[in-house]
């Protein structure tokens, strides 16, 4: 039996080496690990076997993994579930938005019944949700202040109200309130979105009556759609 | 890779940033992977040793500052020794090996320290062509195969503890040449 604290220093030098090549065994390994714990020379000899040894992969080519791969990791680490809605917003930017500019050409009449003697960029989106029904279209001059909404399809589901956010990347949703549950909508938006539309999520989520409790959402994501310019 | 990059990355990662992680993987997944079919020969093994590599670095990158190792080495060695341990699993009596940052350990070394491990570490490859061709191969061996004592005592036809003594002198012979 090795006393630890008996050990030659080149003793203990070997037994760090043997330990980061996982050749220690029985009661060696049970003593490295002890030694791992408290000893920070000790540690310290383990750390710079690692980086040594590491070396002996520096001539091994890079190999690109599988894309299913990732794809399951991130699935596995990140169950959906349970991932909060403000962190959920790298599967927003995924949505396609193909038929963005058909819709929103038969929504401009909803903000500008007659047509306008300067054009005005205008900034459209639809909102979608990923199996409901719920479908709305979002359209929004630039400069405006505020957002007109109308329904394609769906509604709130039982006993609960839909609350429209604004979601700008890396930030937390901002509420821009329930919405009413007729056809057409017009929603305030909030100063700080001035010049920053085109970088602007909109999304639905369901909330309890009378809104987010605290400020963020807390419910299902119902629909959404990422504003771009038409 | 950028060390401090990869270091920041891993920082970030500790506080669970998760873009940060899918920056990270897109960096460095290529170079652990490559290790992981190096250990484990075989396409499906290594996808599976990746996958647990990467849980790994998630579940343990508030680990990575106290270790003192530098970024690349402590993600090569998690891929390193999670594929090893894979390639032992089907062996009875297998136990773990473990990865520092993984386990606890003592207090990393200082900045000044790891430098100087890190500078130590360059040498290897060279000093390891000065070792006797046989011990050479006995490190690499254990390193890259994940061969036991056992194992390379059977490979080299010497009994058991004279393989010990065997890699007992080169390790020590190359610890001192890398010192130099």
């Amino acid at each position: 039996m090795t006393d630890p604290q008996d050990t030659p220093p080149e003793d203990d030098s070997f037994l760090a080496a043997e330990f980061a090549l996982g050749l220690a065994e029985g009661e060696d390994l049970a003593n490295a690990r002890f030694k791992l714990a408290h000893d920070r020379q000790f540690a310290l000899k383990v750390a710079a076997w690692q980086e040594s040894f590491a070396r002996l992969t520096d001539d091994i080519a890079p190999v690109k993994p599988p894309r299913k791969i990732k794809k399951k990791l991130f699935k596995d680490l990140f169950p959906k579930q349970q991932v909060p809605l403000l962190e959920r917003l790298w599967v927003w930017k995924g949505i396609s938005f193909a038929a963005i500019g058909l819709l929103a050409y038969l929504a401009i009449p909803m903000l500008r019944p007659a047509p306008p003697e300067v054009p005005v960029p205008v900034l459209a989106a639809q909102l979608k949700g990923q199996s409901g029904p719920l479908e709305l279209l979002a359209i929004v001059e630039a400069g405006g202040t505020e957002v007109g909404l109308r329904r394609i399809a769906g509604t709130a589901p039982e006993g609960r109200v839909l609350e429209l956010w604004a979601i700008l990347p890396e930030q937390a949703p901002l509420s821009l309130g329930v919405l009413p549950q007729t056809e057409v909508m017009r929603i305030a938006l909030p100063a700080v979105l001035a010049g920053k539309l085109g970088q602007v999520t909109l999304a639905i989520t369901d909330e309890p009556v009378g809104g987010a409790p605290d400020g963020s959402p807390t419910g299902e994501i119902r629909a959404v759609g990422a504003l771009e310019e038409i | 890779m950028d060390r401090r990059e990869i270091e920041n990355l891993i920082a970030r990662v500790a506080l669970k940033d998760r873009a940060a992680f899918d920056v990270l993987y897109d960096q460095v997944s290529a170079k652990l992977f490559g290790v992981c079919l190096r250990v484990l020969s075989k396409r499906a093994a290594a996808e599976d040793a990746m996958q647990d590599t990467f849980v790994k670095i998630w579940n343990n990158a508030d680990r990575y500052q106290a270790n003192g190792l530098s970024p690349m080495t402590w993600l090569i060695t998690i891929a390193r020794n999670t594929s090893i341990d894979r390639l032992r699993a089907r062996k009875s009596g297998h136990q773990d090996i473990d990865t520092p940052g993984l386990e606890l350990s003592a207090p990393g070394p200082s900045p000044e320290q790891a430098a100087v491990a890190g500078s130590e570490a360059k040498r290897l490859i060279g000093c390891l062509d000065g070792l006797e061709p046989d011990r050479a191969s006995a490190v690499r061996g254990a390193y890259l195969d994940g061969q036991s004592y056992a194992d390379l005592a059977e490979r080299f036809n010497v009994p058991l503890n004279t393989m010990r003594t065997w890699l007992r002198r080169g390790l020590l012979a190359l610890r001192e040449c890398m010192s130099q």
